[in-house]
């Protein structure tokens, strides 16, 4: 089995700094997700994971061997890429087999593997059929099994569901998901999608700009966001922030602008007061009602007591169970979620109700986490 | 209302020289003929008369190489007698005490004739037979013996088995009117078929590296693509100048930079033009020379339509180049190959410019193909009718042609 680890590795294209010196360690039997905005280098790491693009600086070790300078081949990997790359004039047993027969691999061995892998992933009735035969979920299957086949310590995922309808990436999801359960051997898998990354992942990693953000369980990047980013990243709807100032007279709270006043339970800030910050919370984390329970499952604390903000709905975008609220207070828009059947329309005021144990603060300039 | 106008121009344009040159060969037209006479398929094939093309004779079969070199020697002294058989007569040729009967014929001097020719202007050669035997063989090495002409077939048959009577190697010659019976035109279609793959297959063995190299990345890429298609859309006319220069049987810059390079002595320069096998590798040359780069350029085109996605998956899977080009690139290219390839063999089957320029055929029909034969014969020498006839035998062979490509590309698709 291989573990992956990643040392101070860097590549650029020209002048541009696609993955800007990056350290990663992909635990053995992981399934790692690496996630970010388009252009956040994601791709180009996985690339250089497969040996697919040079490294610039730094180093790659895969199950502890130095891996930095081999071929693809040599690396005990295996890759699904986002095309599917299926070999369109092969069928689906050779497109399965070929890289099993360039190893040289006995006959009666291939062929156990490759109907071994079928039967997994349901291909059996196909394996003489052709790519362009198959339909787009079937075509996933068929990248997935020739990466399987070759038993590979680590696989490799580029966006493999994003040519997907909606509903097949949905079953796709949960399919390899119980796949990794059952094959157990590394998964590194890039996506663009943070609902993807957050159910799918034993740990996410969360990148922008080239370098890593945050790395962390799924759980630990909702509830502890580094910053600001991750924060707005993770999350649909994603997190409401309004710009305010720390207060302190006479308890500790955030002053938003517009004068607005909230209390914070956060007397470790009792001495900054004034400090500028940037205020967050997330939408399911606002609720029509004082007594009304958030979305999340946690009850309202002691720690700190749920403020009432005066506001007014604008837009209602029901989800079938849930719907989206867009409100408008004195610091700004906002968006919160809700039950479908609050009885509230667009135009209404109402008293909002922000759960300030799961608001977060957050520095303006390097947006991390205060 | 278009469907009009393009029956019409599909008739008068397509249908109507089509349908023409097809009643012309039916016909007696000639230059300067006013009327034209139906005659029948005879332009296409008309039997006159068979001949037999008899060589090789083996005069003895001998047990030791000693007499059989008796036997040759005296073959000066040896004489030719003729005598009746029935109602023919046969001739036997008395050489050191042995009477070989060689043939019958119905008339006497006929026996006689061919009697003597075999005795005395054929090489006798002493070759090795099975056995530990050896034979006296004699060989024409110009033109073999003629025998007949005969009228029909039946009397070819006959005499096919009694005129000769020693083993020899025989053949039979049919002449008539017909295309089909005209030496020039068998030549021709063979010229038709060397050229036709000649350039075909090496345009193949030149464009598909052409293709791999120009598909890679590297500076001044869109540069040479764009040279590369020169040759292909420069008017053949004035291209075929420089060729010509270049083929000059005197002032040949080939020839001129061997000759310098001391890898030709000057009196052994080529004569591109004039020679047999020189003419063909011109012509065929000068074809490559022009149809390379769209070879080229639609195997390009196939290849720049693999994803890369794909080649990198075939790196992972472990292919190298190699591997990747047998397994990989060769499958996903072939069908547009076909297709090109389809279109090249067509332009190749049927071009008359690039010989009419180069060799107009020559030298003695050599570099003849059918579409400058069909233009020799029809508009040159003045036989319409025989032209037409020529053109339309391309037809059938490219329906053929094209008929097995297509059936290809569909089992492809």
């Amino acid at each position: 089995m291989a573990d992956v680890v990643l040392e101070r590795v860097e590549k650029r294209f020209g002048d541009v700094r696609a993955v800007a010196g990056i350290d990663l360690t992909v635990r053995d039997q992981e399934f790692l997700i690496l996630v970010g905005p388009s252009g956040c280098g994601k791709t180009t790491t996985l690339r250089m994971i497969a040996g697919l693009e040079e490294v610039t600086a730094g180093d790659i070790r895969i199950a502890g061997r130095f891996v930095t300078h081999l071929a693809p081949r040599d690396r005990d990997i295996a890759m699904v890429f986002q095309s599917y790359a299926l070999y369109p004039h092969m069928t689906v047993y050779r497109n399965m087999s070929f890289s099993l027969k360039l190893r040289g691999m006995p006959k009666a061995e291939l062929d156990h593997r490759v109907r071994e892998v079928a039967t997994i992933l349901g291909l059996t009735e196909h394996l003489q059929r052709k790519p362009r035969q198959l339909s787009g979920g079937q075509r996933q299957r068929v990248a997935v099994g020739a990466a399987l086949c070759r038993q590979a310590g680590v696989l490799l995922f580029d966006e493999p569901l994003s040519n997907l309808d909606a509903k097949l990436r949905v079953h796709m999801r949960t399919e390899l998901k119980r796949l990794h359960q059952s094959v157990r051997s590394t998964m590194v898998y890039v996506t663009h999608d943070q609902v993807e990354a957050m159910t799918m992942g034993d740990r996410i990693v969360i990148m922008n700009g080239g370098t890593i953000c945050q790395i962390g369980t799924p759980l630990e990047i909702y509830d502890t966001p580094a910053s600001s980013f991750v924060a707005g990243f993770i999350g649909s709807p994603p997190m409401n922030f309004f710009d305010g100032e720390i207060a302190a007279d006479p308890e500790v709270g955030v002053l938003l602008t517009g004068g607005l006043r909230l209390p914070l339970a956060r007397p470790d800030l009792a001495s900054s007061a004034g400090r500028k910050v940037v205020f967050g919370i997330r939408p399911e984390h606002i609720s029509l009602a004082e007594s009304g329970r958030a979305v999340s499952d946690v009850t309202w604390a002691a720690l700190g007591k749920p403020a009432k903000v005066p506001a007014t709905i604008e837009v209602i975008e029901p989800l079938g169970h849930r719907v989206i609220l867009t409100a408008r207070c004195s610091a700004g828009a906002f968006q919160m979620e809700t039950e479908i059947h609050a009885g509230i329309r667009a135009g209404e005021s109402a008293d909002l109700w922000f759960d300030m144990n799961r608001a977060y603060l957050f520095d303006p300039k390097s947006e991390a986490a205060i | 209302m278009l469907v009009l106008p393009a029956v019409f121009y599909l008739g008068l344009f397509i249908a109507y020289p089509f349908l023409m040159s097809i009643y012309m060969s039916f016909t007696d037209a000639q230059a300067g003929n006013q009327k034209w006479t139906y005659v029948g398929p005879q332009n296409y094939s008309k039997v006159e008369n068979y001949q037999i093309l008899a060589n090789d004779f083996v005069l003895a079969t001998l047990p030791s190489a000693e007499q059989a070199r008796q036997l040759a020697a005296a073959r000066a002294q040896g004489k030719i007698v003729t005598e009746p058989a029935g109602r023919r007569f046969r001739a036997i040729a008395e050489v050191n005490g042995r009477r070989i009967p060689l043939l019958e014929m119905d008339k006497e001097d006929d026996a006689a004739f061919l009697g003597g020719t075999i005795l005395q202007d054929l090489d006798w050669r002493i070759e090795k037979a099975a056995g530990e035997k050896f034979r006296v063989v004699a060989h024409a090495s110009d033109a073999p013996v003629t025998f007949g002409p005969y009228a029909d077939r039946a009397a070819l048959k006959r005499e096919l088995k009694e005129d000769i009577l020693v083993p020899a190697r025989t053949s039979v010659k049919t002449n008539g009117k017909g295309v089909v019976q005209d030496p020039n035109f068998t030549l021709a279609v063979k010229n038709t078929f060397k050229y036709t793959f000649g350039t075909e297959i090496i345009k193949l063995c030149i464009g598909i590296p052409c293709a791999l190299i120009l598909n890679r990345r590297f500076g001044g890429r869109r540069l040479l693509r764009g040279l590369l298609v020169i040759p292909w859309v420069i008017p053949i006319a004035l291209s075929a100048q420089a060729w010509l220069w270049i083929l000059d049987s005197t002032y040949s810059v080939i020839n001129w930079c061997l000759v310098h390079w001391g890898i030709l002595s000057p009196s052994k320069i080529i004569n591109f033009r004039g020679d047999k096998d020189w003419a063909m590798l011109s012509v065929i040359a000068v074809n490559v020379w022009r149809g390379f780069p769209f070879t080229t350029i639609v195997i390009l085109a196939g290849l720049t339509a693999i994803p890369d996605e794909i080649l990198e998956r075939a790196r992972l899977d472990g292919a190298n180049a190699f591997q990747r080009f047998v397994h990989v690139i060769a499958p996903m290219v072939r069908p547009i190959l076909m297709v090109s390839l389809l279109f090249s063999l067509i332009f190749s089957f049927t071009d008359f410019n690039t010989i009419w320029i180069i060799t107009k055929g020559g030298p003695y029909d050599q570099t003849q193909v059918l579409s400058t034969y069909a233009y020799q014969l029809g508009v040159n020498a003045g036989y319409l009718g025989k032209g037409a006839a020529i053109s339309l035998f391309m037809f059938p062979i490219m329906a053929v042609m094209v008929f097995f490509m297509l059936q290809f590309l569909r089992r492809e698709a």
